[in-house]
């Protein structure tokens, strides 16, 4: 479903994706971790095109999301990748319901009635109803990033990127977040998430992606990945992180 | 002193509020509301619209936009309207009444000043918000349109009412054109009364300061409405919102 190719990404001299050659499979959910800077955020946002390439293919549902297209065509791939962020990034001048409703209604050209009753029955799988009136700025991080998911969701997208979804959030809001992420995992929801969350790869990854230095470094089934871990600095980010 | 400036509004109101009409043209007060509402609520969507072309990616829309800023920041409005007043007849070869002149020097004036403020209320958004529209589907504008300009301009809204109360204020110039406007009208009863200029000219900053105040006012009502309305704790948004959070909390994911 999502296909990288040789892809290739810098900043000026800095070399930010160093041919990247991996691909997530329909259904498949694929964590991607990694130290800081290594690349996993620029990575994730390339399949969107939030970032451009410089050299290489990447293909969403077949089609080439890096190839010269109007700007039509690209926002149409956007709007069937759903994208959650690790800032949230809710418009805060609409309400939870607005900000589920908003984008059916401009982009698929929904019925407002049609598109409130089916943000309603998004804003109640994320455990949201009962503040589909409230502003992002009365709700706590981890409700504001389970309205993000339930706006994202609205487009009906085929594969979600979630970039770091719980790294803002304090550590008694990650539980829930994560529970959404694991419940649309089990409804076979393609999925690519950016987390330092190893307990949440472990038991919903199929495979973990390891980057470092804008390669991945290896791909493995989470099992192996935790279990015995071939790269030396895969060992030492997960010895890193046990520390903490 | 209050005496003298009560026996100039009960002699001379009628040409403090409408100037010499309907025996000659619209004046006094009526002038100057119709000349500051004229020029903000042109310069105000034209202002929009030279922001958006300012940070467009288009130099075709960014290089004339960023070339009427620098210019209408670097010439003092007063030479605009003179520019308006005597060269544009000239050059379109008719003769453009004075009122007109004026509602266009202010539009185009006050348009690219508000530009700037719209424009770093627009750069002072979060990326994250364009990216967030964007990674929706949404384009360019439509993100502009429904996510970027609706925080950008709540968020300069001070600003903007400070060139909005500048707009009011600039319509003063117009007396150097002949506009019959209401410091035009003032100075006329002082040319004829002589011997209060002092008077005269304190009403005339009383009648200004009344203006620009109802106008402040104004927009700190808009600002409460819509902070109450985002804080949620506005009219009838509180009650439903109480009785909602009563209920108890379905149970978490």
């Amino acid at each position: 479903m999502i296909e990288f190719s040789h892809v290739n990404k810098r900043y000026g001299e800095y070399h930010a994706l160093v041919d990247i050659n991996a691909q997530v499979r329909k259904g498949e959910v694929v964590v991607v971790c990694g130290p800081s800077g290594s690349g996993k955020s620029t990575l994730i946002r390339t399949v969107n095109r939030l970032e451009e390439i410089q050299s290489g293919t990447l293909t969403f549902d077949g089609q080439n999301v890096h190839a010269k297209m109007s700007s039509k065509e690209l926002n149409r791939i956007r709007s069937r990748i759903g994208f959650v962020f690790q800032s949230f990034n809710l418009f805060p001048h609409m309400s939870a319901l607005e900000n589920v409703m908003f984008s059916p209604i401009r982009l698929r050209g929904l019925r407002p009635a049609d598109a409130h009753d089916k943000a309603m029955l998004l804003l109640d799988r994320v455990g949201l109803v009962n503040k589909s009136r409230s502003y992002p700025a009365q709700l706590s991080g981890g409700q504001q990033q389970r309205v993000a998911i339930a706006r994202a969701l609205a487009m009906e997208p085929p594969a979600m990127l979630f970039d770091e979804p719980t790294s803002a959030l304090d550590p008694e809001m990650v539980g829930e977040v994560l529970a959404v992420m694991r419940s649309l995992a089990s409804e076979g929801m393609t999925m690519m998430c950016v987390t330092h969350e190893m307990a949440f790869a472990r038991e919903v990854a199929d495979r973990v992606w390891f980057m470092d230095a804008g390669s991945i470094l290896s791909m493995a089934e989470p099992n192996s990945f935790f279990g015995n871990p071939e790269h030396p600095r895969a060992q030492r980010f997960l010895a890193d992180l046990r520390a903490r | 002193m209050l005496s003298e400036v009560y026996h100039i509004i009960q002699d001379d109101w009628p040409l403090l509020l409408i100037g010499q009409y309907p025996n000659g043209p619209l004046g006094g007060i009526a002038a100057t509301l119709l000349l500051s509402v004229l020029g903000i609520s042109l310069a105000f969507p034209l202002g929009v619209l030279v922001a958006l072309a300012r940070i467009s990616p288009w130099l075709l829309l960014r290089a004339p936009a960023t070339a009427l800023v620098y210019t209408m920041r670097g010439v003092p409005l007063l030479v605009i309207i003179f520019w308006g007043y005597f060269l544009v007849p000239l050059l379109i070869g008719r003769v453009v009444p004075g009122f007109v002149t004026m509602v266009c020097a202010l539009v185009i004036y006050e348009a690219a000043f508000l530009s700037e403020i719209v424009r770093a209320g627009i750069q002072a958004l979060p990326s994250g918000q364009t990216d967030a529209a964007r990674a929706l589907g949404h384009s360019h504008l439509g993100a502009m349109r429904y996510v970027v300009l609706p925080q950008a301009l709540y968020n300069m809204m001070p600003s903007i009412l400070s060139q909005f109360v500048s707009t009011i204020k600039d319509t003063t110039l117009g007396y150097v054109i002949n506009v019959p406007e209401l410091t035009f009208a003032a100075n006329q009863i002082n040319n004829r009364l002589l011997t209060k200029p002092f008077e005269v000219f304190f009403l005339l900053a009383v009648i200004y300061y009344v203006v620009c105040w109802s106008l402040t006012q104004l927009a700190n009502w808009l600002e409460r409405r819509i902070a109450a309305k985002r804080a949620g704790s506005g009219g009838a948004y509180r009650k439903d919102l109480a009785v909602q959070d009563g209920q108890p909390l379905p149970a978490e994911l």
